[in-house]
């Protein structure tokens, strides 16, 4: 019996995340090759992890930094005396 | 210095050791807890309570792991515990994602969207975007959106996430998996409820 798209599902993230043995690949691919939907489901996956990952690495903000040095600095002498 | 001799220096009560063992990664857990609390304020608590846990317990600290390791799951801990008052919703069985499924179980009200967007950056302004993104991260359930941000925002291995958050590597997976298909839906819906025509690939 032929496959269907919920029985590639749980397959869909190592496809993507390209750690799927070649022959499931291959099987993904051909589906992918007649299927629309799945097609579509497929890319926006692509696209809802590139979209998360956009946007850069907030830094530290400066005031908390001056904060923890003194706060880490206070806890640390208390464990280890001055 | 390697982190082995920063270690055993910062056990003598060297705090320039700590310091420096701490430096790289502070920026890093400030990251994950902004994405796993969407509140900068939370965040900052969640580094200061992550780093004083880690002076009180660097005896405790075994080198079965890296440091950075280590200190991730502390922050990882403080983070749930800051997001232990939301209510651990469950997501749908990985298969009602796809179109075409009733459900097994006959889920009502589902209907996966199949919006075929493209590129969103091309028609909405940076900061529009993020606040659907910031928003999709918060629909997520903790423990789903840990497990995606720690996959893809950190790029960590599936193993390692296993490790970090105390699940198999199979249930890890398909937690990866039902959060990336939630997200994807919850996007689905943003943009075609707001951007519905200028957006989609057919037109």
């Amino acid at each position: 019996m032929a496959k269907k798209c919920q029985d590639y599902i749980s397959d869909l993230n190592s496809y993507l995340d390209g750690e799927l043995s070649a022959e499931l690949c291959e099987q993904i691919e051909k589906h992918l090759g007649q299927c629309r939907n799945c097609r579509i489901v497929v890319d926006t996956m692509k696209q809802t992890v590139s979209l998360c990952r956009d946007g850069k690495a907030e830094a530290l903000p400066a005031a908390l930094e001056d904060k923890l040095n003194r706060v880490l600095k206070a806890r640390w002498e208390k464990k280890f005396g001055k | 210095m390697n982190e082995e001799r920063l270690v055993a220096r910062a056990r003598t009560g060297d705090f320039k050791a700590f310091a420096e063992l701490i430096s790289a990664h502070k920026t890093k857990i400030y990251n994950l807890a902004l994405k796993m609390t969407g509140n900068p304020h939370d965040a900052e608590d969640i580094v200061q309570e992550t780093l004083l846990k880690a002076i009180d317990k660097i005896d405790q600290f075994r080198q079965e792991a890296s440091f950075g390791t280590w200190l991730y799951t502390i922050a990882l801990n403080q983070s749930r515990t800051h997001l232990a008052r939301q209510k651990h919703t469950d997501l749908r069985p990985i298969e009602e994602y796809l179109p075409g499924s009733a459900g097994p179980r006959g889920h009502q009200g589902h209907d996966p969207r199949l919006f075929d967007w493209k590129d969103p950056h091309r028609i909405l302004e940076d900061n529009e975007l993020r606040v659907i993104i910031d928003d999709a991260l918060a629909s997520l359930p903790a423990n789903y959106r840990e497990a995606f941000v720690l996959r893809y925002i950190d790029e960590l291995p599936i193993k390692e996430i296993a490790t970090l958050i105390g699940e198999s590597v199979a249930a890890t997976k398909s937690r990866v998996l039902r959060a990336r298909l939630a997200l994807r839906d919850f996007l689905s819906r943003a943009f075609e409820d707001r951007y519905g025509q200028e957006m989609s690939g057919l037109h």
